[in-house]
């Protein structure tokens, strides 16, 4: 906790130092307001935060298995994919196809590596071109818009619930973070599942096949993933469109750091994320100061709990 | 048009053969997207010579945490880039007339000819007829063997580094040379990973890959512009799915460095 | 040339490896060294080969040492060590693992290995593509390269033939006779018997006989503490019985454990595994959750209370405990169940008396209420304790079944390979 508090400190400090040597006093200050000043900041932190919530899980949930899951962004892709086609049946059906297609992608890693021992690291980041391409291979094609002006898709068929401008999304992606947490401290899987995270060969030989509940995570990771998508997709942008994962795989990996890989801190991180975001876009409308400042803050965060030690490597 | 497609796709050749080197050595270094960026940018604000210092700084930042600190490659790799967005995305807004304009700078087709000719027999040289090129690939197979040895893995591995930020520093100046844009890397630094593996971590395999992704990516453009509709996308994704297979050793069998990322 | 061994003690923690050993080692002598597993023998040597650090004691080699190994690699180095392990760049031919050793050229291999004396053909094949016994001798050839004043093998014919070991004698005695102090650690009597100029047999950390003549009976009986007497009680009515294997580490007491671990449902069977940090326990969960991973968590506060497990509670991790109380608490977990089959591997190392005491006393009991219990074993003492029967187990084989009092006399040379 105390390293995850440091870190956003430094990376606070850090945006406040930019700020004034670039001659923008102000930064800090619009970041604020920009996130958290008015209902309409906060409904943005909130709706930003959703996807940032749900893909830091994935990661926080393949790593407790002992796999990086770098294939978020590839998950995020095919769960939004599936959430499109699937609309017509309804925003549940859709939902759940979300879900089934992250959980699905995320599989293709496992069996290649339990058939062929091939690296995740490496087949995960494949798969996430993959999926890119082939969003663009819908969106200008079999899925795109009938009038056939630009890369996207109709509007879906299906959307989430609304409050205001809250989408029923904000509760899923809690329920997830909460769900999540209780199958990993509170169930027997989840003890197999951290065992098997934390040392192979002791869960081995307390009977766990290593092989099956590794692929278990990684399969329960890409469904979050995926989830992240059909909400995305169901309750924010009502279409496809390319370039509509934007990162939000990568950022997970953030969001996951930052959490201390527990589920539930999992919350706090992506509200923190999703301010810097929400504050960055602001920011740059307000006083053209780069939205990429939020990208900034997310690196340092990361740098500074390296630096504290969080993550040395697994495999060393 | 293969004149173009041979200039167009230096960068990402550069980036390849940088990145074999350090995978030879044991390291995955995600962070080449940002290291070629960074560059990019130093090139247009400094000159050739800046933009191989602003790799060289990424390569310090990376080296410092993967191997001094022991951090995770893979985490220390996606910080880097992150960084390096952030920061190049911020410094393209505040000084965007000092960025946009065209640098003229070494020339293309020599550093062409360097990339496609040159730099891959030196390299092949290097990796697998000198002393040095041995132990280096020792790294990426057995470090404890090397250090059984009395040498040093530590600076064999920074060693690598430096020669892949000085080649990614190039792919950076030439991809600036009509001027910086934001995130004008464009994912190239994760396809070079993507070849590395593809040219199954060797010279001439890295050359036959890279040939393939620039030639997809230049078919892309073309296609486009004739609006042959949709299929480039489809077209895009067979270098990957193939890459894929390739890990799973369906096309013959692949062996990654065994030390690769620990 | 001689290699000086002078008082030297090395401890790990409350275990005293090496108590006390004085040794001298001359040029041109094969030392063989030779004792149990445990024994301290690849411990002193890895002292004398600067891999470890003495507590007390020096090792001092006369005349000084020709040149230090430096960070260039390929000098001349005093003092060769020939691993168990093996130390090799899978994906490099046999050249260019010389060439990383040696600091040569891969195309003076050929020269290096003949001038080793030893035989290796195809220089240009992959390390992973050679057999066992290949990599061994280019372990071999790698050490002898340098040319070292003295070159200590660790277990070397461990994988050889018959054909390849003789080999390696004959080397060994040409490098000795070129003034090398050779030093060849091995359990395998008939071999040291052989080749070694003078034995040196060690037990417990300390040299316990030195002797330039000995039979291989002799060496047998000398190198394992054979119990007298104090055998377990013909007991009251057990209906289940404990059966030791026992054997020198290293002959496939693992492979036999796992045997049972894949013959029986996890469920049914009760398994000590013989690393507890590795493979027992997950040292980053907490006691009740390492329960619970294979039996019943609920029940940890009481199995802490009947196990006397010194720990502040169920939710304590258990990397935090002593090894006796980790122990305890796989033991406690395991028997719980009541599984009619228990497999026990080592289950009292780097125990203490008491600790060991308590272990006895549950298997007793466990046996006792009709259980089958496996124990392997390569503590004697134990073995004849506890068991109903007793099986060598040598390269994979398991002997006859014996009584405690037919195996008092026979264990020794069984487990040496001479019976």
């Amino acid at each position: 906790m105390k390293r995850a508090l440091a870190a956003v400190a430094v990376s606070i400090a850090l945006l406040w130092i930019v700020g004034i040597a670039s001659g923008h006093a102000d930064l800090l200050r619009v970041l604020v307001t920009g996130s958290i000043g008015s209902t309409f900041a906060i409904e943005g932190t909130l709706l930003k935060s959703v996807p940032l919530l749900l893909t830091g899980l994935a990661v926080v949930i393949a790593f407790r298995a002992g796999v990086w899951n770098i294939g978020g962004e590839g998950q995020f892709i095919a769960g939004a994919l599936a959430a499109f086609v699937a609309a017509p049946l309804g925003t549940i059906v859709a939902i759940v196809a979300s879900i089934l297609a992250g959980a699905l992608w995320a599989s293709i890693a496992s069996l290649m590596r339990a058939w062929r021992n091939a690296p995740e690291v490496l087949t995960t980041i494949l798969l996430n071109f993959i999926g890119i391409e082939l969003l663009g291979y819908c969106v200008n094609g079999p899925l795109q818009e009938a009038s056939g002006k630009y890369p996207q898709s109709e509007a879906v068929a299906a959307s989430l619930p609304q409050l205001g401008e809250i989408h029923a999304g904000v509760a899923l992606a809690l329920i997830a973070a909460i769900a999540s947490w209780f199958l990993i401290y509170r169930t027997k899987e989840g003890l197999r599942l951290r065992a098997t995270g934390f040392n192979p060969s002791a869960a081995h030989y307390a009977g766990i096949n290593v092989n099956a509940q590794i692929a278990r995570g990684m399969a329960i990771s890409g469904g979050v993933a995926g989830l992240a998508g059909g909400i995305e997709l169901l309750g924010v942008t009502h279409r496809l469109f390319e370039r509509f994962a934007a990162g939000y795989g990568y950022s997970g990996i953030a969001v996951a750091l930052l959490a201390q890989l527990h589920p539930l801190a999992t919350i706090g991180a992506a509200a923190f994320f999703g301010a810097l975001v929400t504050g960055a876009g602001e920011l740059q409308r307000a006083a053209n100061v780069s939205s990429s400042v939020a990208t900034l803050g997310q690196a340092v965060v990361i740098l500074v709990l390296i630096l504290f030690g969080s993550m040395r490597s697994r495999t060393s | 048009m293969i004149e173009l497609a041979i200039i167009a796709t230096v960068p990402l050749l550069l980036a390849v053969e940088g990145e074999l080197i350090v995978q030879r050595a044991g390291m995955i270094n995600l962070g080449i997207e940002g290291m070629m960026l960074t560059a990019a940018m130093t090139t247009v604000l400094f000159g050739f010579f800046g933009g191989l210092a602003g790799a060289l700084l990424i390569a310090v930042l990376f080296g410092v945490f993967a191997i001094r600190l022991r951090a995770d490659q893979i985490v220390t790799g996606t910080a880097i880039n992150l960084f390096a967005l952030g920061v190049t995305g911020f410094a393209y807004r505040e000084w965007n007339d000092r960025l946009a304009g065209a640098v003229p700078h070494v020339d293309s087709s020599a550093i062409a000819v360097a990339a496609w000719i040159v730099i891959p027999i030196a390299l092949a040289l290097m990796l697998w007829r000198t002393r040095f090129g041995l132990r280096l690939r020792a790294c990426g197979e057995n470090p404890e063997a090397v250090r059984a040895s009395g040498y040093s893995v530590t600076m064999l591995r920074w060693s690598a580094l430096i020669i892949e930020a000085l080649l990614v520093g190039t792919a950076g100046a030439e991809l600036a040379r009509t001027g910086f844009a934001e995130n004008m890397s464009a994912g190239r630094g994760y396809i070079a990973l993507s070849i590395v593996i593809f040219g199954r971590w060797k010279v001439k395999g890295v050359l036959l890959g890279s040939a393939l992704f620039g030639a997809a990516a230049v078919l892309q453009y073309a296609l486009q512009a004739a609006s042959r509709g949709v299929q480039f996308h489809l077209l895009l994704a067979v270098p990957y799915v193939v890459t894929l297979l390739i890990l799973c050793g369906i096309a013959g069998r692949v062996r990654a460095p065994e030390a690769l990322g620990k | 040339m001689t290699l000086r061994i002078d008082h030297v003690t090395k401890s790990f923690g409350a275990t005293r490896a090496v108590d006390d050993v004085s040794l001298e080692i001359e040029a041109g002598e094969i030392v063989g060294l030779v004792g149990e597993n445990g024994a301290g023998k690849t411990t002193l040597m890895r002292i004398v080969a600067a891999e470890l650090a003495a507590d007390a004691g020096t090792i001092n080699v006369a005349p000084p040492p020709s040149a230090a190994r430096t960070a260039g690699g390929g000098g001349a180095t005093s003092i060769g060590f020939v691993h168990q392990h093996f130390m090799l760049v899978n994906d490099f031919t046999i050249a260019e693992n010389l060439a990383l050793a040696t600091g040569a050229l891969p195309r003076e291999a050929e020269g290096i290995i003949a001038g080793s004396g030893i035989e290796l053909r195809g220089v240009t094949r992959r390390a992973r593509d050679l057999s066992v016994g290949e990599k061994s001798k280019l372990e071999l050839i790698k050490a002898i390269a340098r040319k070292p004043e003295v070159l200590i093998l660790d277990e070397p014919t461990s994988v050889l033939t018959p054909y390849e070991s003789d080999e390696l004698f004959r080397v060994m005695r040409n490098i000795a006779s070129e003034g090398t102090a050779v030093v060849f650690i091995s359990h395998k009597v008939r071999e040291v018997i052989e080749v070694a100029t003078r034995v040196v047999v060690m037990r417990r950390g300390r040299v316990v006989v030195e002797s330039a003549k000995m039979t291989a009976e002799e060496l047998a009986a000398a190198m394992v503490d054979t119990p007298r007497g104090d055998f377990a009680p013909v007991t009251e009515t057990r209906t289940g019985e404990i059966v030791a294997i026992v054997g020198v580490a290293g002959n496939g007491q693992r492979e036999l454990a796992d045997t049972y671990l894949r013959e029986h449902p996890r469920a049914r069977l009760g398994f000590i595994p013989e690393d507890r940090t590795r493979d027992g326990l997950v040292a980053e969960m907490s006691i009740a959750e390492n329960v619970a991973l294979v039996g019943d968590g609920r029940r940890t506060p009481q199995l802490i209370e009947q196990y006397s497990i010194r720990a502040k509670g169920p939710d304590q991790l258990a990397g935090a405990l002593s090894g006796g109380n980790q122990q305890k608490v796989i033991l406690a977990r395991e028997l719980d169940r009541a599984p009619e089959l228990i497999v026990a591997a080592e289950p009292t190392r780097g125990l203490d008396i008491e600790a060991t005491r308590f272990v006895h006393e549950q298997l007793r009991r466990a046996a006792n209420r009709g259980a089958k219990i496996v124990l392997i074993t390569s503590d004697l003492d134990e073995a004849f304790a506890l068991a109903d029967a007793i099986q060598v187990i040598y390269r994979g084989k398991l002997s006859e079944r014996m009584t405690p009092g037919e195996a008092s006399s026979r264990v020794a040379a069984l487990m040496a390979g001479v019976a």
